[in-house]
């Protein structure tokens, strides 16, 4: 038996997105499958010859390589976690509707979010400078010694983590005041009744009705902290002694500034497999945000 | 909830703190931007100048052919702005109003696309770019010349292939009601004429949220101009910003004063248009 189709097939829709894709299969899809195959290859722009897994093999012997994934995982995990709690709790003072001026704190913490990195490189570059930066005239004033910030091998990564933190900071906060609007209001008033307090409610309605929102911000968190690259290539270009360089800047420097675009392709294929873990994981367990309202 | 008094000026207070906190680096920004480079040097630290030097913007500017980068960056994001526009309404209209064959699977394919971050494309589309065949002196073959390195297409090209306009229209035009293009085909509509006679007028807040979206990541791109460009006069400003960096590195009160003038064409959108800038990053929140 011949089933009628209830649903016209629009053939006129594959024009409407034929634009956009030619887009997409140029410079996402075809060069994914060009980095792979490049991976597998010496190529310095001028010459290029198969050499196998070579790349490869070398890459799990670069001690330097190493050290960049090391830094950047540092960076992905407590750049997240701390942005994370931080905008967690932002967001609860701020949605709150018993405090005054909250459109106006809201605007004010999302503003370094607007502002490019290299332009907040520069400015906390000047924060951080060893003779006349804010934060050594503080610790002076305050009686204690100065610090060589980006210049010290102990702490300059972490200086790093500080200014990612305060550049994402609204947009996490953002994303949750987005989130806790979708929680409905008479949860929060069948826990008064029952007797629960502030904090109570908090762990027992707001942190687990907010899961899909902390799912999605730790997953895109965690996919955008592990390029960072353009904080460090301005600051400190990867030092000192190479204690901030980080993937993508490895990839940069083998790829832009040697010219070894097979090892750099290797490099990248590397951090390609960590965003698919990343994204696969979104796409089983979570729901792309798509739920969220915006309030 | 309900919050005692004292609790809310506690709470107020906090804030406050904060929000002193996280506006302290534009301040010393625009401060540094305005002092003599002796004040900078000097031991004791006084938040605002004591003789408000305006001349060093002056002076930032005439130190390079700043001219040519504002206009570089303003050519790429009008170009990334406007094309994005068009082809990601069309597409993001074809998903949410029409059937096809593929649909389910074109769409998931764009989703993982807009997850792919431009790191790691940026090598193999540099290669791309610089064997762009029959262009910049290029042979058929890619051959001979430079290709799409040093050209506005190159350097915008990437940036339309983000997803997260489509992703955005979706969202929009699904929320429409059926009825609207039943009515559309009564009054002998093509489906074009129903996207350009309907669908657009009712978009405008959908438009203002992608123009702000795709205007504060196009002015802001570093990554891409640094590589895709080798010639001086087809720098961005955020480009030139960090090569001033090496070339003015004792010189705070220019590097300041030129920083702040790249940030000033997005912060000025930003105090007018600050409900559209929440509502890209609501909706989604990956760069794209």
């Amino acid at each position: 038996m011949k089933k009628k189709k209830d649903v016209t097939i629009d053939r006129c829709a594959y024009w409407f997105i034929a634009p956009y894709y030619m887009f997409f299969l140029l410079f996402v899809l075809l060069p994914i499958v060009v980095n792979i195959t490049l991976s597998f290859t010496d190529f310095n722009l001028k010459t290029i010859s198969f050499v196998g897994l070579k790349n490869y093999f070398v890459l799990a012997h670069d001690g330097l390589f190493w050290k960049s994934v090391l830094n950047t995982l540092i960076y992905v995990i407590f750049t997240v976690f701390m942005t994370l709690v931080l905008g967690f709790v932002l967001a609860l003072a701020l949605n709150s509707a018993a405090l005054w001026g909250t459109r106006f704190f809201r605007g004010f913490i999302y503003l370094p979010y607007v502002t490019s990195m290299v332009s907040m490189s520069m400015v906390w570059l000047w924060l951080y400078d060893p003779t006349n930066g804010v934060f050594n005239v503080m610790l002076e004033t305050l009686g204690l010694e100065a610090r060589q910030w980006l210049y010290d091998e102990k702490l300059a990564l972490g200086a790093m983590i500080v200014m990612g933190v305060w550049k994402g900071i609204g947009y996490y906060m953002t994303l949750y005041i987005a989130g806790l609007n979708n929680i409905p209001s008479y949860l929060y008033e069948a826990a008064s009744i029952d007797g629960a307090g502030c904090l109570q409610k908090v762990f027992s309605i707001t942190i687990p009705m907010l899961r899909p929102v902390t799912f999605f911000i730790v997953i895109t968190g965690v996919i955008n902290a592990f390029n960072v690259f353009e904080q460090v290539n301005v600051m400190t270009g990867g030092g000192p002694m190479n204690a901030t360089t980080t993937i993508v800047h490895q990839i940069y420097t083998r790829a832009f500034t040697e010219y070894r675009m097979g090892y750099g392709a290797a490099e990248a294929v590397f951090l390609l497999l960590i965003i698919l873990v990343f994204t696969l994981l979104n796409f089983r367990y979570g729901n792309q945000g798509q739920d969220l309202d915006i309030g | 909830m309900r919050i005692k008094k004292s609790t809310r000026i506690i709470l107020f207070v906090f804030m406050l703190l904060f929000c002193v906190i996280i506006i302290i680096p534009f301040l010393i920004m625009v401060s540094t931007s305005l002092k003599t480079p002796a004040e900078i040097s000097s031991a004791a630290f006084r938040l605002w100048p004591e003789r408000w030097q305006f001349s060093n913007y002056v002076e930032a500017m005439r130190s390079s052919d700043w001219g040519r980068f504002f206009w570089n960056s303003f050519y790429t994001t009008v170009l990334s702005v406007v094309i994005s526009l068009v082809i990601n309404s069309l597409a993001g209209y074809a998903f949410a109003r029409m059937t096809f064959k593929g649909k389910d699977f074109l769409f998931l394919l764009a989703l993982v696309g807009m997850m792919i971050p431009q790191q790691v494309t940026m090598l193999p589309n540099f290669v791309a770019m610089k064997y762009f065949p029959l262009m910049g002196g290029n042979n058929i073959l890619g051959q001979g010349g430079t290709g799409l390195v040093n050209t506005y297409a190159g350097m915008v090209a990437p940036y339309i292939a983000g997803a997260f306009g489509v992703f955005l229209f979706r969202q929009f035009f699904m929320n429409f009601p059926k009825s609207l293009d039943d009515a559309a085909k009564i009054d002998g509509l093509s489906r074009m004429g129903a996207f350009v006679r309907i669908y657009l007028p009712l978009s405008k807040s959908i438009f203002a949220t992608l123009i702000v979206f795709k205007t504060t990541s196009t002015w802001n791109e570093y990554t891409w101009p640094l590589i895709i460009t080798t010639r001086k006069n087809m720098w961005t400003v955020q480009l030139a910003l960090s090569v001033f960096k090496e070339e003015f590195i004792t010189q705070w009160n220019y590097l300041m004063a030129a920083t702040t003038l790249i940030m000033l064409p997005l912060l000025v959108m930003y105090v007018f248009m600050q409900k559209y800038f929440v509502e890209g990053i609501v909706t989604t929140g990956i760069k794209g």
